[in-house]
């Protein structure tokens, strides 16, 4: 097999393509964070008048996954420009832990509280662990690329 | 006083010279500013992919606009003052930079876009009761659209801007693939 040379990803060589990427990845980000900060937002007592958390995840919910899924995808494509370097920093691995708690949280707890339409001590703590999950992964993410200098 | 003195005296003042050196402002900032993008861009993006009639189609165009007005207008407070204290601790750096040239005239349009839509869209109190969307609202959501995500990529492409020839090597790049 051959081994895998970085030097050869399109992503590397391609002088707009990891730019066009990154900027698919913050508006992909904007889809999937945007659309689940909307039902938080809700939970938390700032959403849509006149609709519960339950019925804004019900019409978010395709919209979060379309947007999860190109985020990722995008992420994927922007971590095989260096594996190496991604797969050694600490922050990245933070990110990839928290992102994955987030991705958990919403499809088990986040979800069961809003679709319940929960009393106010539940779900405002339900909307603000997973915006603060959310964030910290946009954190992690962002200072990933200002410690990445070295291992 | 030239733009260039100007420049420099601005970025060269107290608080953009410490945002310059700190090892964990800067970053903070940035993290902050694409927090909001992730947020606030969000709300932008479900109200425009409403007034298009692509989501939300459920609650009425003008109580989606009515209900994330406030966080938006809190949203675009914080976004900005994260874009000054960034724009500002690089200063000689940017203002030349045609692509942040080019945000900041993007950013202007939003304004007159706003103005334009005023009472049409986004204070019509009766916009899609009916049921049905006016020409003017998809208008409306689709230029909003293409203006923030052409915001966004200018935001990305500052940083990969470093010379003159950069804009004619991305065009010459762009018609190769059409």
């Amino acid at each position: 097999m051959q081994p895998y040379d970085v030097s050869t990803n399109p992503l590397n060589t391609v002088e707009w393509l990891f730019a066009a990427m990154e900027c698919t990845h913050i508006a992909a980000l904007a889809l999937s964070i945007g659309t689940i900060a909307i039902v938080d937002m809700s939970l938390l007592g700032m959403g849509i008048k006149g609709r519960s958390p339950a019925q804004l995840l019900r019409a978010t919910e395709t919209w979060t996954v379309a947007g999860l899924i190109l985020v990722i995808t995008a992420g994927l494509a922007l971590f095989s420009s260096d594996p190496l370097r991604y797969y050694y920093s600490p922050t990245f691995r933070w990110k990839m832990w928290i992102m994955l708690a987030g991705i958990v949280f919403n499809y088990t707890i986040h979800r069961k509280v809003a679709l319940a339409n929960s009393s106010p001590p539940i779900s405002k703590a339900a909307g603000a662990v997973s915006l603060a999950l959310w964030l910290s992964v946009i954190f992690c993410g962002l200072f990933f690329a200002f410690t990445a200098g070295g291992y | 006083m030239s733009i260039a003195t100007l420049s420099h005296a601005i970025q060269s003042s107290g608080i953009f010279t410490a945002m310059r050196q700190s090892e964990v402002f800067y970053p903070t900032v940035l993290a902050t500013h694409l927090s909001c993008i992730a947020i606030f861009g969000g709300m932008i993006l479900m109200t425009n992919l409403r007034l298009l009639g692509l989501a939300l189609r459920n609650t009425p165009a003008s109580v989606v606009i009515a209900s994330t007005r406030n966080p938006k207008r809190i949203g675009f407070v914080i976004m900005i003052a994260c874009g000054i204290l960034l724009a500002g601790s690089h200063l000689d750096k940017y203002y030349p930079n045609p692509y942040f040239q080019l945000k900041l005239a993007l950013l202007a349009l939003t304004g007159i876009h706003g103005l334009i839509f005023h009472r049409g869209v986004y204070y019509n109190a009766d916009l899609g009761k009916d049921g049905k969307l006016p020409l003017v609202a998809i208008v409306a959501g689709a230029t909003s659209l293409v203006l923030w995500l052409s915001i966004l990529i200018c935001g990305r492409w500052i940083a990969y801007y470093d010379d003159p020839n950069a804009i004619a090597r991305l065009f010459r790049a762009l018609t190769h693939l059409v």
